[in-house]
């Protein structure tokens, strides 16, 4: 099968939009500020903090693709991806609400009940509920279908019990969504039997316990369920389904400029660091190669969106852009090095220098969470000879 | 084949005739026939073909004995040129040596028309003579299938300003040399040859050198896009024919990493050469970054996808007998014409230098 990328373009009005979330991030994150502390997130990895994420809800820019019944704004992908990539490019604190607008809305709007419509979405396109995810566990990684967390019968709902792991924000966010064992495995049939449950992670019997990532910085959970009570009303969709919904939940977002923009901060802190000197002809390359590439990247992920709203189910175009985007992310960095002369220091004085120091460090993580690059290869090829 | 008349926006392109251009090259550009185009230095039946349909002449005004059509519209059949390896100077005659010559009010002929590059080695000089002609010195390098063009276009500075020269075909002394993958690329000693005044014009307002190399520049662009889409369809459907340790070789994972890596080089590639294109055809001179950026996208990934393509063909791929070489080794002569080591990325860099950190952002998204 050929890859669909066919070229888009903004609208007038998507245009305005880009404009105007512009201008917004130009008033509330100024550049320039070489404060230690006040750094500018790269990418997806960004701090949370509810007071930003409330600001932004409140223009309308998360959960932009909810109905407006739920508190959304009946918009479309291509509008979430225009505010996002400029959430990004900026290095926006859109920690907070990151996994409920990427992923956790859709999925509630798409299998969920109307009761759990009501109740999560609303809070979601507020800006007032942080989601995690609960997918990996010390045994199941990319093989996902493998999770041994187990949800059992009990009166008027489920107990369930197990361990999740690399849970993203468990210590800082409200509620997680489970991918859990509802059913005993049967002939080897591991898709079979999975289901998705909405867990509050402040749940009795529930503990988390910090993981800290390679720097020392906080983020990583482990998540253990002793006998957590879920109540009925909280399955996602319909029981032993599970693991379907589990696929088509990451299946479009993959595309998004989370996934080729972790690195940009670091090559625009750099300009800003030799504004006013020539760059030398070698760091001219090198940055004409990164934006070259943004450049493609950038194109390649706008039609995704654009194909999600049209119908055309992008998911191996999709997983065509994250794997090459998040190896993209980690080549700038090899390349940039190709010409910074400074030792990085993640605690130097110079902001793009502790951008530098901290992407580097952050850096493997591009290219695992989300769904490995080998895993990403063998969807896009079982694609490609579709 | 006329274009149809641009409507409204000059950077969409014509889908009826881009799929007749896709028609037309997969009927002519057999393997037999593209082999045998470069035993021979000339394909008179795929010439042939291409300029009864006017492909050749898309993009050039109808009012100038071109085919009408946009920019964009030629750039979409060097695309499917470029998918079926067409071993013709298709961008020379239209795009590039057309261009200059329609622009110039010299006649375009309606043969095989081809440009001076201004490639590393060329010493190719003009005066001005009284009487309106224009007496040439030195070499013009590396110019595709000279050895066959009825005219060869040249952008030439005089004592004057710019001038346009039509050189007639057979003009001065052919060294033949060939790129890679044995198209015509000949240098010419043209010294002591006079372009009569009839011959020479003042080139368009658009026409520079630096247009006309950014019009080179693309041209390769598309010819890339085309030659890596068609590279990497056909080295998926190879891996899944053939058989080792009991199953297809596209199975293997180090294998789809192949496949993968190839499809993305041909994706990005061509989503940056037709953005490319659409936003050239509309307003030339606001796409430089865009050309610029395709350029050096497309360098890399035919680098790289060549690369992949071989390692995933194994022997098979070296053979002569096998089409992978059609489209490599003019991927991996593209990539050096209409450019000098790092040029267009470092022409990029510059662009994201003048525009700066603030404004490097907007720069990308256009």
């Amino acid at each position: 099968m050929a890859m669909r990328f066919t070229p888009t373009e903004m609208t007038p009005a998507e245009r305005a939009l880009q404009a105007e979330v512009r201008e917004f991030l130009a008033a509330e994150m100024p550049t320039g500020d070489n404060t230690p502390g006040n750094d500018r997130a790269l990418g997806m990895g960004a701090g949370k903090n509810k007071e930003f994420s409330k600001k932004l809800a409140e223009r309308g820019w998360v959960g932009m693709a909810m109905p407006k019944r739920y508190g959304g704004h009946d918009r479309n992908a291509v509008d979430r991806f225009i505010v996002v990539e400029e959430l990004l490019r900026a290095g926006a604190p859109v920690g907070y609400h990151w996994v409920s607008d990427r992923q956790t809305a859709s999925v509630i709007l798409k299998f969920g009940t109307d009761d759990q419509k009501e109740r999560f979405i609303p809070p979601i396109c507020r800006g007032e509920l942080g989601f995690s995810i609960g997918m990996s566990e010390p045994d199941s990684g990319s093989d996902l279908a493998s999770v041994s967390t187990r949800a059992t019968r009990a009166e008027g709902g489920w107990l369930l019990n197990g361990t999740k792991i690399w849970t993203s924000g468990a210590h800082e966010n409200d509620w997680f969504v489970v991918l859990c064992r509802t059913s005993p495995m049967e002939d080897g049939n591991k898709h079979q039997g999975l289901s998705q449950l909405l867990v509050d992670l402040n749940s009795e019997g529930l503990e988390k316990n910090g993981i800290p990532f390679l720097d020392g910085s906080p983020g990583f959970n482990e998540v253990v369920f002793n006998d957590v009570f879920v109540p009925d009303e909280n399955v996602v969709g319909e029981l032993g389904m599970g693991w379907a919904q589990n696929t088509t939940e990451m299946a479009y977002e993959r595309g998004g400029p989370d996934r080729w923009l972790s690195a940009y901060g670091v090559v625009e802190e750099l300009m800003r660091h030799h504004a006013g000197t020539s760059l030398e002809d070698r760091a001219a390359e090198v940055l004409g190669w990164a934006t070259a590439r943004f450049f493609g990247l950038h194109n390649m992920s706008f039609t995704v969106a654009r194909m999600i709203d049209t119908g055309q189910a992008p998911s191996i175009e999709a997983a065509l852009v994250k794997e090459m985007g998040t190896r993209f992310e980690q080549d700038v960095l090899l390349r940039l090095l190709e010409f910074v002369e400074e030792e990085p220091d993640p605690g130097s004085m110079l902001l793009y220098q502790r951008l530098l120091a901290k992407a580097i460090l952050t850096g493997p993580s591009f290219t695992i969470r989300g769904g490995t690059v080998e895993v990403l290869r063998s969807v896009a090829s079982k694609g490609l000879r579709a | 084949m006329t274009a149809t008349d641009p409507t409204t926006d000059p950077g969409m392109v014509d889908e009826l005739l881009v799929d007749s251009a896709y028609r037309l090259f997969a009927g002519v550009c057999s393997f037999e026939a593209v082999q045998k185009a470069e035993a021979d230095g000339w394909a008179p039946a795929i010439w042939d073909a291409v300029a009864e349909a006017g492909f050749a002449w898309i993009g050039v005004p109808d009012t100038a004995g071109g085919s009408g059509g946009t920019l964009a519209d030629a750039c979409a059949v060097l695309l499917a040129a470029g998918t079926h390896a067409a071993p013709i100077p298709l961008a020379e005659t239209g795009i590039l040596g057309g261009w200059l010559l329609a622009g110039a009010g010299l006649t375009v002929p309606d043969g095989p028309v081809s440009v001076v590059p201004g490639a590393t080695g060329d010493s190719l000089s003009a005066t001005l003579n009284g009487d309106g002609s224009v007496a040439l010195a030195g070499i013009a390098a590396r110019v595709p299938w000279a050895r066959r063009a009825d005219r060869i276009a040249a952008l030439v500075g005089t004592a004057d300003g710019p001038r346009v020269v039509s050189i007639p075909g057979g003009s001065g002394a052919v060294r033949p040399g060939t790129n890679l993958a044995g198209e015509p690329r000949d240098d010419v000693d043209l010294t002591g040859v006079t372009v009569p005044a009839d011959s020479v014009g003042v080139p368009a307002a658009d026409a520079t050198a630096d247009n006309l190399r950014l019009r080179g520049a693309l041209s390769r662009v598309m010819l890339m896009a085309g030659a890596l889409e068609a590279m990497s369809r056909l080295t998926v459907e190879y891996t899944e024919q053939r058989q080792q340790f009991g199953r297809p070789v596209a199975r293997f994972q180090a294998v789809q990493q192949h496949l993968v890596w190839g499809a993305q080089d041909a994706a990005i590639t061509k989503m940056a050469a037709q953005v490319a294109a659409r936003d050239a055809s509309r307003d030339f001179a606001g796409a430089t970054f865009q050309i610029a950026s395709a350029r050096t996208i497309a360098e890399g990934c035919a680098s790289t996808a060549t690369r992949w393509a071989h390692q995933a063909h194994g022997a098979m791929g070296m053979t002569q007998e096998y089409a992978l070489h059609h489209l490599s080794r003019r991927l991996w002569s593209w990539r050096q014409e209409w450019a000098a080591p790092n040029e267009w990325a470092t022409r990029v860099g510059r662009m994201a230098e003048s525009a700066g950190a603030d404004n490097l952002f907007p720069l990308i998204t256009g």
